[in-house]
This record gives structure tokens, C-alpha cells and sequence, in this order.
């Protein structure tokens, strides 16, 4: 049991949550998988840790319940929940970085685990070059905690998100190209991954080696 | 008409709207899930969820001028949830027709062989008579999952297994891939539908069902209506609807119907 609490990393949440979720991988149709939907988006805007790899859980539930019964009414809720949390992400933004950094990154993360027929979902690339292109803008480039938000995501779905539409990518990138070398009041460590992140994409996004562990923690 | 009414009418107008989604229809016993997706086990939440996403969510994902990729012909469905279902018909719609290619490609090699029957009694077997038309073969799919989505069909599948299944004794799927006219593909649709509800569950569970949705409503007076008349002016207003449900249930046959229309009499009466 312990075991499945430390893989999922709820070991955040309480025990009674814990249960739920554990009781939604093993027998889905037997919960309430909306419930059990709005408490994974609620505490992967809380927790930057866990935002960090909810999306495997999710991906479990959506197979168990998709096997249990043929069923996508996790998946459903949970899209459908992602979409309002993305609609007001500028509110979220204005109202805590921290919230609207682990929302990037947990729809990155969502992207990155639940495939349709192991192909990325459609519905997610212009919401999620959307909010790496809000993380490229001027304003977010003067936040450390954004650029390490933006450069992990890159590091991990970049190869993936290029590979489904290239010209988005090209627009992210030519932000970036000129907030590095024209904006004034960027700190040293921002520009740093900055810098590795472009040539990170001059390298093809990892399509040819391993991604460098230059990370914020 | 007095206010009293005009509310009274409004309020089951809400209570149908309100329980439309999960339709306590005639057959909604028998349908597996609701429109939306979720099993009928869990229709109490269904009523109450808002729809993510209607008319707004249109400006969310247009952020550029391409659009998200495939987004259904009716706006208000651009939610995520159900953008992420039509792309996977979509691919299983795609991976059936390489299959059927593929299938098709073999066969045809083999039945030239052997073969002397004419071309109908091959499913589809040669080229150019499959159905190829993306937006056709989504349509059908998309009907025949409407089917498929019934606890009919599960019982079905389980009882009778492929290799025991009698034509025309037993109800077998359209082939969406074979040519066929609208008009004929939408009969044979309605005709293995039909067919299915031999496999509806049995009437007592039906009625006991029935009978389960009855007290969650509270209204167990309702049986007792038919035997003491006067007690109809304490009835709420809201069981005009929720009596249409009850037409499966032996014990009250016909005396529903005849509640309902006493009780729209009724009612202008106490305004």
C-alpha cells in the first residue's frame, strides 16, 4: 500500500484522500471519478511537487476506468476541469505565480501521460504552447520561477510538442532568442537557462541527447 | 393565467430540463450510460454538473487562427473532454479502414481462388466496394457505439458468443464499411437496435429499478393516490415528470397516466 503512495507521491494529500485515490485505480466505476478528478486539479495547483507528476496517476485512472468498463468519465471530468483552470489562467496568474506555474506544469504533465492511441492529444497543443508562449512573454521572463517552470517543460515535451506543430515552436523560440539578448533586467541565472534552452533547441530538443539537469529547486 | 401556475409550469420545465441530461426516459433503464458519458449508476451527479466550457470556451482555445485541430461542426461542444472522444473515433475509425484494407488485400487474393458466390456475399471484401468517406464511416461509428452503449448489447455479447450466433436469429452489427444508401444504412441500424432489446434486462429488475427511483424521490404516496383521491392537492408539482418514468412498473400500469392528467386538472384549481 505504501508503495502506490510513494509512486503516485500523494503521500501529500490526507489519509482519507489517499484512500479515494487508491480505491479510483483499483475499482473506478465505485467512486466518484469527478470528485476524485477535481481533487487531483486542486492539489496540483497547491502542490508543485505533485503537479510535477500527477499526470501518472491520472493516466492510471483512465486506464483502469477505460478497462473496468469502457468508460472515460474521468478523463472527461478531469479535461473539462483543465479547461476552466486554463480559461481563467491569466486571473491565476495575477493572483499567485506559484498556482499558475504548477498549472503549466500540470497541464504539461497531463499531455506528456494521457496519449489517444499513444498519439498526444490534439485538444492540448494550443493550450499548452499557449502557456509557454504567456512564459515567454517580457513580463514572465522577469520571474526566475517562471523561466524554470518554462525550461522543464521544454526539456520534457519539447521534442513531442515540436513534432505536432513546428511553427508554434518557432514562435515560442524567437521570443525567447530576443528576451535573451535584448531584455534588460533579466537575472544572471534566468539568462543562463535561457541560453541553455536555445541551444538546447539547436540540438534538435533532446531528439539527439540526454537533457543537462540545470534546474531551480 | 395566474402567477401561481405560470410558476408552477416553470418549475417543471426546470425539473425536465434538469433531469433531461439523464432522461428518465422509457429506456433509460436499459441505456448504460448517459449523455454524457458517465454510467447510469451515478445519475444523481450527472443532473447537477455544468457542462465545462459552452459558448466561451470557443475563445480559449482560438487563441491563434488555426484552430485546435478537430472541433465538432456544433460550437457549444468545443469542450475538452469531448474534443479528445471525437479525436479517438476519428483513429479508431482510421486503424478499422487500415484494418479492413489490409483484411480486405488478403482475402480477395484467397476468395478468387476459391470463390464462385457473387461479390454481396463477401463483407466488403473487395476494394472498391468499402465505404471510404471519413465523415460517413464517424457518422455510422458514431451509431453504432449509440447501440453498443446498452446494457442490451452487453448481456448479448455475453451470453451468445460469436461462433454460436444464428443469422437472422441473432442481431449482428452493420458493417459500416460496405456501400449502402442513407436511407438503408439508418433501417438496418434501427432493425439491430430493435433486435438488441431482447437482451433488455428482465422487467423485474426493471421494475425494481423503477420502484428504487420512486423512494429516492420521496414520493411512495404516489402509490397510495390511486385509492384516496383527496390526498392529491399534498402531491408537489414536480411528480407530473418523474410519474412519466413509471410505465415499466406492473403494479401501477396505466394509473400513472391517469395521475398525471388528474393532477394537471388539479392543480389550477388550488391557484
Amino acid at each position: 500500500m505504501e508503495n502506490s503512495a510513494e509512486e503516485y507521491r500523494i503521500q501529500s494529500l490526507d489519509m482519507d484522500t489517499q484512500m479515494l485515490l487508491k480505491t479510483a485505480l483499483k475499482d473506478p466505476s465505485s467512486v466518484n471519478l469527478e470528485k476524485v478528478s477535481d481533487i487531483l486539479v486542486d492539489q496540483s495547483l497547491k502542490d508543485q511537487v505533485f503537479s510535477k507528476e500527477a499526470g501518472r496517476i491520472c493516466y492510471t485512472i483512465v486506464q483502469a476506468e477505460a478497462k473496468q468498463n469502457n468508460g472515460n468519465v474521468f478523463r472527461r471530468s478531469l479535461l473539462n476541469r483543465l479547461q476552466q483552470e486554463f480559461k481563467s489562467r491569466e486571473e491565476t496568474r495575477a493572483r499567485s505565480l506559484q498556482e499558475w506555474v504548477c498549472l503549466v506544469t500540470f497541464i504539461c504533465n497531463i499531455f506528456d501521460y494521457l496519449k489517444v492511441n499513444n498519439m498526444p492529444m490534439v485538444a492540448l497543443v494550443h493550450p499548452v504552447y499557449d502557456c509557454l508562449i504567456r512564459l515567454s512573454k517580457p513580463d514572465a521572463l522577469m520571474n526566475e520561477e517562471e523561466v524554470d517552470c518554462l525550461v522543464l517543460q521544454l526539456h520534457r515535451i519539447g521534442e513531442q510538442l515540436e513534432k505536432v506543430n513546428g511553427p508554434r515552436m518557432n514562435e515560442l523560440f524567437y521570443l525567447l532568442r530576443d528576451g535573451f539578448l535584448l531584455q534588460e533586467g533579466i537575472t544572471s541565472m534566468a539568462r543562463l537557462l535561457l541560453l541553455e534552452i536555445l541551444e538546447f533547441r539547436a540540438g534538435g530538443l533532446g531528439a539527439q541527447r540526454h537533457r543537462p539537469q540545470v534546474l531551480l529547486q | 393565467m395566474s402567477n401561481w401556475t405560470r410558476g408552477k409550469r416553470r418549475e417543471t420545465r426546470e425539473n425536465e430540463h434538469e433531469n433531461g441530461s439523464s432522461g428518465p426516459s422509457r429506456w433509460s433503464h436499459c441505456r448504460k450510460r448517459g449523455v454524457d458519458g458517465s454510467l447510469r449508476a451515478n445519475r444523481e451527479e450527472d443532473a447537477g454538473r455544468e457542462k465545462g466550457g459552452h459558448s466561451d470556451s470557443r475563445n480559449a482555445s482560438f487563441t491563434t487562427p488555426e484552430g485546435t485541430g478537430p472541433v465538432s461542426r456544433c460550437g457549444r461542444k468545443a469542450d475538452w473532454g469531448t474534443q479528445v472522444e471525437n479525436d479517438e473515433m476519428k483513429r479508431d475509425v482510421h486503424r478499422d479502414m487500415q484494418r479492413r484494407r489490409i483484411l480486405g488485400a488478403e482475402v480477395t487474393q484467397r476468395e478468387r481462388k476459391i470463390s464462385s458466390g457473387s461479390s454481396g456475399s463477401c463483407d466488403s471484401k473487395e476494394g472498391e466496394h468499402i465505404e471510404t468517406d471519413e465523415a460517413v464511416l464517424l457518422r455510422r461509428q458514431k451509431q453504432i457505439n449509440y447501440g453498443k452503449n446498452t446494457l442490451a448489447y452487453d448481456r448479448y455479447i455475453k451470453e451468445v458468443p460469436k461462433h454460436i450466433r444464428q443469422p437472422g436469429v441473432h442481431p449482428k452489427t452493420p458493417n459500416k464499411f460496405r456501400k449502402y444508401s442513407r436511407r438503408s444504412w439508418d433501417q438496418q441500424i434501427k432493425l439491430w437496435k430493435v433486435k438488441l432489446h431482447a437482451w433488455d434486462p428482465p422487467t423485474e429488475e426493471g421494475q425494481d429499478k423503477v420502484l428504487d427511483d420512486i423512494e429516492e424521490l420521496g414520493i411512495d404516496d404516489v402509490m397510495d393516490i390511486e385509492l384516496d383521491f383527496p390526498d392529491f392537492q399534498n402531491v408537489p408539482a414536480s411528480l407530473t415528470t418523474h410519474s412519466c418514468s413509471l410505465e415499466g412498473a406492473d403494479d401501477c400500469s396505466g394509473t400513472p397516466v391517469k395521475i398525471q392528467k388528474t393532477e394537471t386538472t388539479v392543480q389550477p384549481d388550488l391557484a
